[in-house]
């Protein structure tokens, strides 16, 4: 199958690991300690974090399930939805205390690569986390808060190099209901093409209202900044007259004396992109 | 397929064939043979299971007395939620439960564990020291209440390597550059691992109440915004527990490229069930990490 004369070649080392690997399970191993290292990171990653002096130590989760009484949605009235504001904000907070205890029952130093995952039903708010547990090679002492980040692994380390470190998940959310118009408005404006103006106002005051709250939330937790910034907005499937929005992100501060410029290395891929070819689309499907 | 150990007529003929085959792509095919590896056949394993029947007057209801928790089997988890308002009326939840199902566990675990054994044995049968590109699917067939687990993964051999202790191959769902890159980086792989984990939920009156919205008012009135105590520490449960059965396979070594999936299944207000299921690569070291230069950013001009 293979030509041997290859193996005096560059793939020779790479040949002789494998071989050094099958050889280990050659011989029944000896009963382990129970437990052991669990991540959701790839190698790849695992081997960045190690390069910048980081080693993932257990898989952590975060859960927090938060009621929203009823009646909340139902509209008639305008403004802000304080209730599911205050509920989604609970949520998270609850998922990222139950995250940061779990890091700190494996002396981790914080959570890296954390998904998000966020669920508004009529009745209650799901929020769910899920992240590696990591801590410096070193071994130093865990700290009393481990941070948690949803920054991937290749972003972390990035950032570490940078002389930054995250502290927080920073949050915000804003629930609005749609600004209604009496119906005498609406069919005076029926015929103009006009600026909704109590619309425009309305969502331009939740979206800032959102991302105002992660602001605070990241200062609140001792950060400086806040970078990756995610937001996401739309009509709540259950009630379309009720608009959410939530705004996320990693809050970072300093750590090093000043950043750290980090000096990129301009590379100029030679090859062609890959041509794709897509059988579908010559029918224009 | 009366014995685990039987495989069907048409495998045993397909692996008794001078020719391979593969599941790999043609860039994984040609990592694979850069590694080392030489691809010997393409093999699989099947195990259809029917859900029996769990609910009222099986043998299986436990735990839905609280005043007998031992019921439950010893070690499971279990947690009992108790009504703070006295009796309100014959209707009112009383009490609530949370409950782990390890006979759903057990035979998830008979299911995906059998078929994964059914693999490893068509493996063993064309002499291969460790299948890759493993794939694993679990789907519901004809009945509602029959699922199929499945494996497909390629079978290899080392090239002048040594074959495994007992010859029972090592399994990873890696392939191509990643396979290559876990290798290079001193990570050889033992087999996959993978738990489930179930919790069923009966709420009791405040869970049903806030998962309702406190419609009605309940007992207490209406509430504001609040944290749904039982329901949260079923989620948290079962995620837990997922991970422990994982830990219980490891023994000692590392999982990389783990992957948690919930299913939720919500029967009415506040009952649920929760599976959880938990993936990933066991991996060993056998060399220490090489010393590694620290990352060096760059910037593509594309």
């Amino acid at each position: 199958m293979t030509d041997p004369g290859v193996d005096a070649g560059p793939h020779a080392v790479l040949r002789a690991e494998m071989r050094k690997g099958a050889e280990l399970l050659s011989v029944a191993a000896p009963p382990g300690k129970a437990g052991g290292t669990t991540s959701d990171l790839t190698v790849d990653e695992a081997l960045l974090l190690h390069a910048a002096g980081w080693a993932p130590i257990d898989l952590v989760c975060g859960v927090t399930i938060v009621s929203v009484p009823f009646g909340v949605w139902t509209w008639g009235q305008s403004g802000e939805i304080g209730v599911a504001s205050d509920a989604h904000g609970m949520a998270v907070r609850g998922a990222v205390d139950r995250l940061r205890a779990e890091c700190r029952r494996v002396d981790g130093h914080g959570v890296v690569g954390v998904t998000v995952e966020a669920t508004v039903r009529p009745h209650h708010i799901e929020v769910s986390l899920v992240g590696t547990a990591v801590r410096p090679v070193s071994k130093h002492p865990a700290p009393s808060a481990p941070f948690a980040s949803d920054l991937s692994a290749r972003d972390f380390t990035l950032l570490v190099g940078a002389g930054w470190i995250p502290v927080d998940l920073a949050f915000g959310a804003s629930f609005v209901y749609a600004p209604w118009r009496s119906a005498r408005a609406a069919m005076a404006q029926k015929m103009q093409n006009i600026e909704l103006t109590n619309y425009t106002q309305a969502m331009y005051a939740a979206r800032e209202l959102a991302m105002e709250r992660m602001q605070q939330s990241a200062l609140a937790a001792g950060g400086t900044g806040v970078v990756e910034v995610k937001v996401s907005e739309g009509p709540m499937s259950f009630a379309r007259h009720a608009v959410g929005f939530t705004a996320w992100g990693t809050a970072v501060t300093l750590v090093a004396a000043s950043h750290q410029y980090l000096k990129p290395q301009v590379i100029l891929p030679l090859d062609d992109a890959v041509v794709t070819f897509d059988a579908t689309s010559l029918r224009g499907r | 397929m009366t014995n685990e150990t039987d495989l069907p007529e048409a495998a045993v003929r397909r692996l008794e064939a001078s020719s391979f085959s593969s599941g790999l792509t043609v860039p994984d095919f040609a990592a694979c043979l850069e590694l080392g590896l030489r691809p010997v056949g393409l093999v699989q394993g099947f195990c259809v299971m029917q859900w029996g029947w769990y609910g009222a007057g099986s043998s299986f209801m436990r735990g839905m007395n609280p005043y007998t928790p031992s019921g439950q089997q010893a070690g499971g988890y279990s947690q009992t939620y108790r009504c703070p308002h006295g009796f309100v009326s014959a209707e009112h939840r009383m009490w609530g439960q949370n409950l782990e199902q390890p006979w759903v566990e057990a035979a998830w675990e008979s299911g995906y564990g059998t078929a994964y054994r059914r693999m490893v044995e068509e493996a063993q049968a064309v002499g291969a020291h460790g299948v890759i590109d493993l794939k694993d699917r679990i789907s519901h067939v004809s009945e509602s209440s029959t699922t199929e687990f499945h494996f497909l993964g390629t079978a290899v051999v080392v090239e002048d390597g040594a074959p495994p202790a007992g010859g029972v191959p090592w399994t990873t769902f890696l392939a191509g550059q990643r396979l290559t890159k876990s290798i290079e980086a001193g990570f050889m792989p033992i087999a996959i691992v993978a738990s489930l984990a179930s919790v069923r939920v009966w709420a009791y009156c405040m869970t049903e109440y806030l998962m309702d919205g406190g419609r009605g008012g309940g007992p207490t009135g209406p509430t504001g915004a609040r944290e749904v105590d039982q329901v949260t520490e079923a989620h948290m449960v079962v995620r837990q527990l997922a991970r422990e059965h994982v830990r219980r396979q490891l023994g000692g070594d590392a999982i990389h490229g783990a992957r948690i999936d919930v299913v939720q299944r919500e029967l009415s207000q506040g009952d649920e069930v929760l599976d959880c299921t938990l993936r990933g690569n066991r991996v060993r070291r056998f060399k220490d990490y090489d010393e590694m230069p620290a990352p060096r950013p760059t910037v593509r001009l594309t």
